[in-house]
């Protein structure tokens, strides 16, 4: 599964941390989930996209083979 | 992420505060020789051997216990899938040695001592050590 949480951190110009923070992980769950090492539970991944103010798709995308 | 069964942050430093307080009273039993492998050799409880037993052996058990079963400070769900792994990993090498150890080691017990430590350190050493990882590559990316 890809992401493009970077960057959507980038438009709302917010850091690792901050995002981290508003959806009760640690940074280094976040930096693992934008380097691909981590697949977020859906739950998180819910709370991430509300962070954004978009839909989950738009977010996080299949990949082939997925 | 609701994290139940496990003890607070600072069981952390207890548990390593026990295992630190075992090194020195095990050495001490040691060089004066006492017979601490087998505590309860004419069943009576709370005899020397059976305290220095319990001062040892068991104080290390809890303190390794309590290191390998508090929260992090952030216990979340990558934390938690960390654990879940470290656990199955240490069962596995846990049971690799133990059944290597019954066919062909004829000491029962000392494998029994083997399977007291074994699934312990080898989960806190893994535990540990894959945080490790991510909190480096985390200072890699800044």
């Amino acid at each position: 599964m890809k992401n493009n949480i970077r960057v959507q951190r980038a438009i709302k110009n917010i850091t690792q941390g901050d995002l981290a923070e508003m959806v009760g992980v640690s940074r280094q769950t976040i930096n693992s989930i934008e380097s691909n090492k981590y697949v977020p539970s859906t739950v998180l991944a819910l709370k991430m996209a509300r962070v954004f103010d978009k839909p989950l798709e738009e977010i996080f995308m299949l990949e082939e083979g997925d | 992420m609701k994290s139940r069964f496990l003890f607070p942050y600072w069981c952390r430093y207890l548990g390593w505060a026990l295992v630190i307080a075992h090194v020195p009273i095990s050495m001490i039993t040691r060089n004066h020789g006492l017979n601490i492998d087998s505590p309860l050799v004419n069943n009576e409880l709370f005899s020397g051997g059976h305290l220095i037993f319990i001062c040892t052996a068991l104080l290390m058990a809890l303190g390794l216990f309590l290191v390998a079963f508090a929260k992090e400070k952030i216990e979340d769900e990558q934390i938690w899938q960390i654990r879940l792994d470290s656990l199955r990993w240490a069962i596995y090498v846990n049971y690799i040695i133990l059944i290597t150890s019954l066919v062909f080691i004829n000491d029962t017990g000392h494998i029994l001592d083997l399977n007291l430590w074994v699934p312990l350190i080898f989960f806190i050493v893994r535990f540990r050590w894959v945080i490790f990882r991510l909190n480096r590559s985390l200072s890699r990316e800044g």
